[in-house]
Parts: C-alpha cells; sequence; structure tokens
C-alpha cells in the first residue's frame, strides 16, 4: 500500500485500510439510475403497454383467450430468438438459425414415424452439429458471421426442398409432441413454458457461470479476453452450436403444433421476428449485452403485433403498417445503446 | 501573418488570455474541479500537472466546450464567455491535440487538418465542396507555421507519429486562421504516443508555438514540463495546489505537490535477492518473417528482462509470439524445463503466463465489464464452472485498497476509470493469480501519472522480489535501467545489445546508440 502523508484525508486512509463492509459503505452508492432501471424492465413495460391496450381495446381479445394464442404463436419465434441473442452475445450473428428449425422440422416429419422418440434425439443432435459446424467455420477461417450463416441459409433451405420434395411433410404419429401445445400450466401451452425455463437457464448461464461470463467478455471485446487467456474461438463454437440447439427444439414446436412442416409452411419465416424478438429483448446487436429473460417479452411483442392489429379489425393492408411502425418504436425504446462511455 | 491587423478592438498586454475564476464542475456527490481560479498569460507556455482524478481532464474539458461549470467566471482576453458546444470553444481560439490521436489515417494531411468544427467558415469547403488546391496550400500554410515539413498530400497512414502529432497541433492551430481570436492550444499528453527521441523533436516545436497564442500542456512525464514550460499549475483533489514560475520549483518537489509525499527511489540488484536458478522460459533462435530474426532469451524467477529498442524493433511481436498470441517462423520456445509444441495465449495464461499489452483499452481490458468482472477474467486454470459473486467481491475489494484504486466502486464498468486506475486493476486481475510466474508487460506505465505509475511499479517490484518472472518492454530507458537485471537492446528486429546489469552498468547513451 502506498504511504500517505498527513495532507491525505484520514477518511480515504480508512477505507484502504478497511473491512469490506466499511469500504462499501465508503463507496459512492451507486444510485439505480433511470436508464439502467429501463435496461432491465424496458422490454416487459413495452410489451405489457401493447397488451394492455389491446385488451382495453377489444376486451373479447382477453376473454377470447388471446393470452394463449398469444404465447403458443411466440415459442418458436422465442425459441429462435433466443439461440439468435446467444450468438449475437459473443458479437456474431445466425441468419441461418431459421433455416436449421425448418430443416430440422421437415427432418422430423420424415423420420418420426418408423423411428419414435430416436427422431427427436436426431433432429437435436443434427441441427445441434450444423450450428457448431456455423461456429467452427466462422471460428477457425474467420469468415464474417454474416456472409457465412447467409451461405448455410441457402443450403439448408436448399436441402428442406430436396427432403421434402418440395412439399408438405405430415409427420404420422407425431400425437406425443402435439400435447405440447394441448396441454398447459395456467392456460398458457406447455411448450411456452419450455420456452421460458430454458429463458431463464440461459439467463443463469449468462450471470453466474464462467462460461457466460467468458462469452460477455469475447463480445465486449474480444482480442481483451483472447489477451485474458479465454479461448474465444471455442465460445464461439459453443455460443453457435446452442443457437442450432435452440433452433432444432423449434423446429421440434412446429410440429408438435401443425403436425406438418413444409418450405413454405408454418415457421418458414422466423429469421427476422427471431431477430426482432432478440433486439426489442434489449439485446446489444454489437455483443456482450443480453438478458434472456427479456428476449421473452420481445418474442411476445413480435408476436402481439400482428394478433393485436388483427383483434382490432384493423384491414389486413394496414397489418403491415401497423407492424412496421410499431416494431421501430419498440426497438428505438428497448434496443441496447452501448452502456460503456468512457468517462475520465 | 500580423495579428493586429486582424483584430478589432486592442486588448491591453497585461489581460491574460484566459482566466478562470471559481470554476467549479461535479458529478453527483464527486467534485471534480473545485473553486479553480487560474490565470493563462500570452505567449506562454503552461504546464498543467496533476494525478490522474485530479482534476486536469475535467477542466480541460470544461475549456473546450465538452462540459459546462456548475459555477465560476470564463474570460478570454478580458470579456466572460460561457461554452455550451466544443464549436464555442473553437470559435474563442480554443484549440484541441487530445491525448489520443484522432487523426483519419486513410485520409490526406490536408483533408484531415480541414476538418475542423469551424470549417463552415474555410474558404477551402466552403459550400460543401472541396478547392482541392486551396486545400493544399492552407494546409502547407499552417503547416510551416508550426514548422513541420510534411507534404499535405500525403497520407496520413504513411507519415511518422510525431509528423502526425504536428498535424494534430497544426488542425488545432486551425481555428487561429478561421477566427479573429489569438488561439490558445491545449496539448493533452500529446508526446505519450511518441518514442523518446520524437519526444525532443515536438518538445522543441511546443516551445515554439508560444510566438503565436498560448500554450495549455499536459505532460506525459514530469521532466517534460521543466523543459518547456514556462508556469506549471498543479492541481490535486480538484484544486489548484500551486502555481509557480517553472525555474523556481524541481521535479522531486512537483512530485511532492501532486501526489502529498516524495518520490521514493529503489534499485534492488538480482543479487541481493536469490542466487543462481533455472531459467523459467528460453527462447532460441526465434524468427518471423518482417519483425524480428534469430533471437535468444532467457528469463529467470525472480529476474526482470528490459527489452528496449524504438518502433520497429520487433519487440511488441516478440514478446507476443512468448505469450501465443502471435505465431512465429522458426526457431523454439521452452517453458519451465519443457520444449513447447502448440502455444497459445489460452495456454500460456494456465501455465502461469500475464501478459499486459501496450493497447490497454483495446486489448487489455474489457471495458464494458465491471472492474471487478475484470479482476476475475484472466483464465488461469484456478477458476471453477460457477462465479462466486461474494468472492469475486471481496477479491475486488481487497486488490482496490492494495493498489488505491479510484473511485473506491468495484461495481462500475471498468471503462468509466480513469486510465491509471484501469492499468491498477488489469496489473491487479494478473498478480491476483496463485499461479502466476512470469509477467510480460509491454508498456506498463503508458499514460501512467507519476502516482499511479509509481503504484504499478512496487507491485512489479513486489511480484518479481516474490519470484515471478518479469519481461519489460519499458516507456523509457531510465525505467529499463531501473527495473531490468538484463537488457536486451533491439534495433530492426535483431539483438544488437546485451547488457547484464550486475556487472554492466550502461547510461541511457549506451542503449541508445544500439537501438538506432
Amino acid at each position: 500500500m502506498t504511504e500517505k502523508s498527513v495532507t491525505d484525508k484520514t477518511e480515504s486512509d480508512l477505507s484502504l485500510n478497511s473491512t469490506p463492509s466499511q469500504a462499501s459503505a465508503a463507496a459512492p452508492r451507486r444510485r439505480p439510475r433511470a436508464i439502467e432501471l429501463w435496461t432491465t424492465i424496458g422490454p416487459f413495460a413495452v410489451f405489457a403497454v401493447l397488451f394492455a391496450l389491446v385488451a382495453v381495446l377489444r376486451p373479447a381479445f382477453l376473454g377470447g383467450g388471446g393470452l394463449a394464442i398469444l404465447a403458443t404463436q411466440a415459442t418458436a419465434i422465442l425459441l429462435i430468438g433466443l439461440g439468435q441473442s446467444m450468438v449475437l452475445h459473443v458479437g456474431s450473428i445466425d441468419l441461418s438459425n431459421a433455416a436449421i428449425a425448418l430443416f430440422g422440422a421437415i427432418l422430423l416429419a420424415k423420420s418420426i414415424g418408423t423411428m419414435g422418440t430416436g427422431a427427436i434425439v436426431l433432429v437435436i443432435v443434427v441441427c445441434s452439429l450444423i450450428g457448431a459446424l456455423n461456429g467452427f467455420l466462422i471460428a477457425f477461417f474467420q469468415v464474417p458471421s454474416f456472409a457465412l450463416t447467409l451461405g448455410t441459409l441457402g443450403l439448408l433451405s436448399a436441402a428442406s426442398l430436396i427432403v421434402s420434395n418440395a412439399t408438405t411433410v405430415y409427420a404420422s404419429g407425431g400425437s406425443m409432441l402435439s400435447s405440447l401445445f394441448t396441454q398447459g400450466i395456467v392456460g398458457l401451452a406447455m411448450a411456452f413454458w419450455i420456452a421460458v425455463i430454458l429463458a431463464i437457464v440461459l439467463w443463469a448461464m449468462i450471470r453466474y457461470t464462467v462460461l457466460g461470463q467468458s462469452m460477455t467478455a469475447v463480445g465486449l471485446n474480444e482480442t481483451g479476453a483472447l489477451f485474458s487467456g479465454i479461448r474465444t474461438r471455442l465460445l464461439k463454437i459453443v455460443a453457435f452450436t446452442l443457437s442450432g440447439l435452440l433452433s432444432s427444439l423449434a423446429g421440434i414446436m412446429i410440429i408438435a403444433q401443425a403436425g406438418s412442416a413444409s418450405s413454405t409452411g408454418l415457421g418458414s419465416d422466423l429469421l427476422l421476428p427471431g431477430i426482432t424478438a432478440a433486439i426489442v429483448g434489449g439485446t446489444a446487436i454489437t455483443g456482450g449485452i443480453t438478458n434472456p429473460i427479456n428476449v421473452i417479452f420481445g418474442a411476445l411483442t413480435v408476436t402481439l403485433i400482428p394478433i393485436g392489429a388483427a383483434a382490432l379489425g384493423i384491414p389486413s393492408e394496414a397489418q403491415s403498417l401497423v407492424y412496421g411502425l410499431v416494431i421501430i418504436i419498440a426497438v428505438a425504446l428497448t434496443i441496447s445503446r452501448k452502456r460503456v462511455g468512457v468517462v475520465k | 501573418m500580423t495579428k493586429a491587423l486582424r483584430e478589432d478592438t486592442p486588448v491591453p498586454a497585461d489581460v491574460p488570455a484566459l482566466k478562470l475564476t471559481n470554476i467549479s464542475k461535479s458529478f453527483g456527490p464527486v467534485t471534480a474541479v473545485d473553486n479553480v481560479s487560474l490565470e493563462i498569460p500570452r505567449n506562454q507556455v503552461i504546464g498543467l500537472i496533476g494525478e490522474n482524478g485530479a482534476g486536469k481532464s475535467t477542466l480541460l474539458k470544461i475549456l473546450t466546450g465538452l462540459h459546462e461549470p456548475d459555477s465560476g467566471v470564463m474570460e478570454v482576453a478580458g470579456s466572460p464567455v460561457r461554452f455550451r458546444r466544443p464549436q464555442d470553444a473553437a470559435a474563442a481560439g480554443f484549440g484541441v491535440v487530445h491525448q489520443e490521436q484522432s487523426l483519419l489515417t486513410n485520409l490526406s494531411v490536408a483533408e484531415n487538418i480541414a476538418m475542423n468544427a469551424l470549417s463552415s467558415k474555410d474558404n477551402a469547403t466552403k459550400g460543401g465542396w472541396y478547392r482541392w488546391g486551396q486545400l493544399n496550400r492552407e494546409a502547407e500554410t499552417i503547416l510551416a507555421k508550426v514548422g513541420a515539413k510534411i507534404d499535405p498530400r500525403s497520407i496520413v497512414g504513411d507519415i511518422s507519429f510525431v509528423d502526425r502529432q504536428m498535424v494534430e497541433i497544426a488542425r488545432a492551430l486551425r481555428v487561429d486562421e478561421l477566427t479573429n481570436a489569438t488561439p490558445i492550444v491545449i496539448l493533452d499528453e500529446p508526446t505519450s504516443v511518441l518514442e523518446r527521441d520524437e519526444t525532443a523533436i515536438l518538445e522543441r516545436e511546443i516551445k515554439l508555438l508560444k510566438n503565436i497564442g498560448s500554450v495549455v500542456f499536459v505532460p506525459h512525464r514530469l521532466d517534460e514540463v521543466l523543459r518547456i514550460c514556462d508556469r506549471i499549475i498543479v492541481m490535486r483533489h480538484g484544486k489548484v495546489v500551486a502555481d509557480r514560475p517553472t525555474g523556481d520549483v524541481t521535479e522531486d518537489e512537483l512530485f511532492q505537490l501532486m501526489i502529498g509525499h516524495a518520490a521514493r527511489a529503489s534499485k534492488s540488484h538480482a543479487a541481493e535477492r536469490d542466487g543462481a536458478v533455472e531459467p523459467l522460459m528460453q527462447v532460441s533462435g526465434l524468427t518471423r518473417k518482417g519483425e524480428y530474426k534469430n533471437v535468444d532469451l532467457t528469463v529467470r524467477p525472480g529476474h526482470c528482462v528490459a527489452i528496449v529498442g524504438t518502433l520497429g524493433s520487433g519487440r511488441e511481436s516478440l514478446v507476443r509470439a512468448m505469450f501465443g498470441a502471435e505465431p512465429f517462423d522458426s526457431g523454439s520456445l521452452s517453458y519451465r524445463g519443457k520444449q513447447l509444441g502448440s502455444w497459445s495465449a489460452a495456454q500460456a495464461t494456465r501455465s502461469g503466463i500475464a501478459y499486459v499489452p501496450a493497447e490497454r483499452k483495446t486489448e487489455g481490458m474489457v471495458g464494458g465489464m465491471t472492474a471487478a468482472e475484470n479482476l476475475v477474467l484472466a483464465r488461469t486454470g484456478k477458476s471453477g464452472l460457477l462465479v462466486n459473486k461474494r468472492k469475486q467481491k471481496k477479491l475486488a475489494q481487497e486488490w482496490f485498497g492494495k493498489l488505491d484504486t479510484r473511485p473506491n466502486n468495484p461495481s462500475l464498468h471498468l471503462s468509466r476509470f480513469s486510465g491509471g486506475n484501469q492499468q491498477k486493476v488489469v496489473m491487479a486481475k494478473w498478480l491476483q493469480s496463485e499461479t502466476l510466474q512470469l509477467m510480460i508487460l509491454d508498456h506498463p506505465l503508458r499514460g501512467l501519472d507519476p502516482g499511479a505509475a509509481e503504484t504499478v511499479n512496487d507491485q512489479i517490484r513486489a511480484a518479481r522480489d516474490g519470484g515471478t518472472a518479469v519481461i519489460l518492454l519499458a516507456d523509457t530507458l531510465e525505467e529499463a535501467l531501473d527495473m531490468g537485471d538484463d537488457i536486451l537492446v533491439m534495433r530492426d528486429g535483431e539483438v544488437t545489445a546485451r547488457f547484464d546489469l550486475s556487472v554492466d552498468t550502461p547510461t541511457s547513451l549506451d542503449l541508445l546508440e544500439k537501438m538506432v
């Protein structure tokens, strides 16, 4: 410890030598600033306000099981959005995850009749491997993730068309999956609750595990993380593998919900809603700032807008307009601005 | 150029260029600038010194319109001013050279000089059109004014660091061309990015600047301020504690005024520590094309090898190879008696090697994480699966106390700390590791004020005396001579001299001779 002369205040000397409790008392108390509070509750608040708006203008929406419909519709988007938020968290982007989900859905529809439960395992493994391969190529060949996953997106779309023969594939014997949507807790589908639990698990992973903190470091400053001995390439592979895994679950949910899959059917347009869900959930596109629990509200918001617009009787040609406008406002309100200011 | 012709009302000579009366500025509970009154006379170079956190930066930001003071009066050439935006300050004649170079390296010198808050008043770019001939001529004039011989058409990325700094100064001085005010040039540690011989050139130019206007100079090292300033203003804890003519103070006195206690010099020789020990890391014949050639180097526990050399000597790349962060073409590395095959930063960290890079903000830390999180960032192989927030907090409090880190709040983002305090956290990140064996330090004191530098230096010394090996790329030759047991001199990628300080006593000049 540096020697102190008499000119230094005794107070600061005290805090230097003090026990932890004294030291924390001496530190300037951190006031929960409005911006930090908003970062935490913003995505929820945006959803709550929109939901309340719909419920007040059209009370029948609530009575008609609007919330249950919302949760059902939001499930796949939430899973895709969670995967996207993991990849965004390490500073990359995965444009192929929705295509992985659809490919997984078609693969499942094809194989579940003959393989049963084994088909589910197969889909999870295959999709995770595709994600891992994405991550591997990005980490070791230094390909920008945007370009590489754009390529994978094309390849997977082609693979989906080939596997499905460009028609709708019906899942025979998929009844064991449909209970995911027919059964529910407090009126919301089981599938939705599974996605919510996964979001909480991912939140805890980021916050309380060395793995999660390392991913945060990679997303915020990759070189800084590398020079601290963090295996940055491995972590990118982990993030993309998680994205693949969550996509496979989204694929399974598509089959559970619709009982069939096709290249143009349910779940064929999840990519942009997934990214939007992550961003409306406060995920920073620059990396390192992600709250998976808020992605739940991001996904609910993204799903609510078209459903709510329809419930309010907005003419269909105006619905896209409303969707666009509300998304712009929601993103403006919730997108993570770089909290990393330099104050000297 | 004759100033008087352009001035509408001549100001009496005894009116200071700038006068501050009772200026205060607080951020929440922290008073950064506390009732500061000072005068900057015309045609003088004023040194402004103080520890990190003494309020220098805030004061400079007030002068340049980035912050508005809470109270107090600012007068420029006798008339009160209020700066609400940086443009206001520029219009009043303030030009700034920031600590970090802010030139756009892929544009030409003239374009960079033209890029200015007041460009709308500039004929060469009026109406949004570039008049290239005029632009280059204007740049040439202003470069000549600061005594720089740089082609305004050359691309900034191609010119040397010292030339770039001259371009920064030329750009700052341009406010003089565009307004009728006498320029007040603020130089915030302009020498911190320069090597020593380049610093001398810049110092000479700064001394000439006072013929044009006033200069406020924040030095990187104390000796600079004594060489080039007419007066020295010392700040501590937000207050001005001294304002003296340069002739009346010594470096030791300034140091004492800044941090409140005297500097301590200590040079302990390796001989006084334990004797011959097995080498910890051995480098033999290490070569990377275009960077370094055939380097041999041995570090022992408890010893410090200082590597000196100018930019382009290859020493940065060499130590990065030793840390596993950059590849090499041929030669071999052995660590703890074992030949290393594949080698990566992750492996090096897990085997007890620490690396403090010169680029602290972009490479040494994760600014968006809290100081406490940064402290446990190094993956030394000891961390488990879960983050123990309580242990993390306790560790942070312990090291914040040990290194006198301010503000004493480890839960703030590290980017919010001043440079010196950031470096303390970066050092603590490695020092807290129980498995630490070798520290590779690339300019560990860069950009640190004397107080913080002393704290960091003490820690390096303590670690070395405790048996940790140190490889040091020092900021100054004095630092290398002070800390090193062995000194390796590199030039253009080759080792040109070795000194064992237990037998040799080279001077700075001896080293310099082998460097250039």
